[in-house]
């Protein structure tokens, strides 16, 4: 075996490596923007033959079910999927997106709970956390595609991230916003979906 | 004077493990022979070599009510892996 040759093979491994860990991420961006898109439809449904903007609280079962889901995923696979630093950061990204979201929702459910005579509570709770969710949505899968060097996730990222302003300033604030993270859940699980089979 | 190249590195099959496992925390049985196409048998006697070596270590447990080899490599293997590295760029460069 030349140097070469050797050379030829450790750069092909660590590219398999680098493809199949990319790939595995894509399993886990199709069910979580399944998952999105199920429960903003559902929020949206409920919100919308109800009359009650309460029905959002069903969004913290979002995370609950998210990560049951992953666990089982996760179990059930008959190999080891190997970690690496990369695999580590990007799931950290994504664990900081879900701890930001929740932290603002939460705080904005507590303030909502001091009621209309609260000035601060007034003011927290007209902040719109729509758009402002579906920003650091898109900016999270943007640094997931640049940390897993792919073109589709971070073009994806951007299109979630600014797409669902824009689309949220067309919508309004009513219960129509929903519809923003139907679309930001169809753009995550159509990204695992060619992140799959791009590296099959 | 070149260096000498690491015997136990240098084989096609023991070389791709040791490049796969220096880039991941851990991988088991079934993910090397996946990644590296190799037999059962053979991936078997090279994991052995590595072993014997002091450069990789073999975990045998169980994955439900699977069994699991999970492999990962030791401070020395990675060293000897940079080494290889290092001694194949001295033979590429000149």
């Amino acid at each position: 075996m030349t140097a070469n040759e050797s050379l030829a093979i450790i750069t092909e491994t660590l590219n398999n490596n680098r493809k199949e860990i990319v790939r595995n991420s894509g399993k886990f961006f199709m069910m979580w923007g399944i998952l999105l898109a199920v429960f903003s439809l559902l929020v949206y449904f409920l919100w919308k033959t109800t009359g009650k903007a309460a029905w959002n609280n069903l969004w913290f079962g979002l995370p609950l079910i998210g990560f049951a889901l992953s666990y089982l995923i996760k179990s059930r696979e008959a190999t080891v999927r190997a970690e690496n630093f990369i695999s580590r950061v990007n799931g950290g990204i994504w664990s900081a997106f879900g701890v930001f979201a929740c932290s603002v929702a939460l705080f904005c459910l507590l303030f909502g709970l001091l009621g209309k005579d609260n000035a601060l509570a007034v003011i927290i709770v007209s902040v719109s956390l729509t758009p402002l969710i579906v920003l650091i949505f898109g900016l999270a899968e943007t640094i997931s595609g640049v940390v897993l060097k792919n073109w589709v996730i971070k073009i994806a990222g951007w299109i979630t991230g600014i797409g669902g302003v824009a689309i949220y300033f067309i919508t309004g604030a009513e219960k129509e916003q929903m519809l923003i993270f139907t679309f930001a859940g169809i753009v995550l699980a159509v990204t695992g979906l060619i992140v799959k089979y791009q590296y099959k | 004077m070149f260096p000498k190249l690491d015997p136990i590195l240098h084989s096609e099959l023991r070389l791709a493990v040791m490049s796969i496992l220096a880039g991941v925390d851990e991988a088991d049985f079934t993910y090397l022979k996946k990644q590296t196409q190799a037999t059962s048998g053979n991936l078997s006697v090279q994991i052995d070599k590595l072993t014997a070596a002091g450069y990789i270590t073999v975990e045998k447990g169980f994955k439900g009510k699977m069994p699991r080899t999970t492999c990962r490599i030791t401070p020395e293997g990675l060293e000897a892996f940079r080494k290889y590295i290092d001694a194949l760029k001295e033979y590429i460069s000149t």
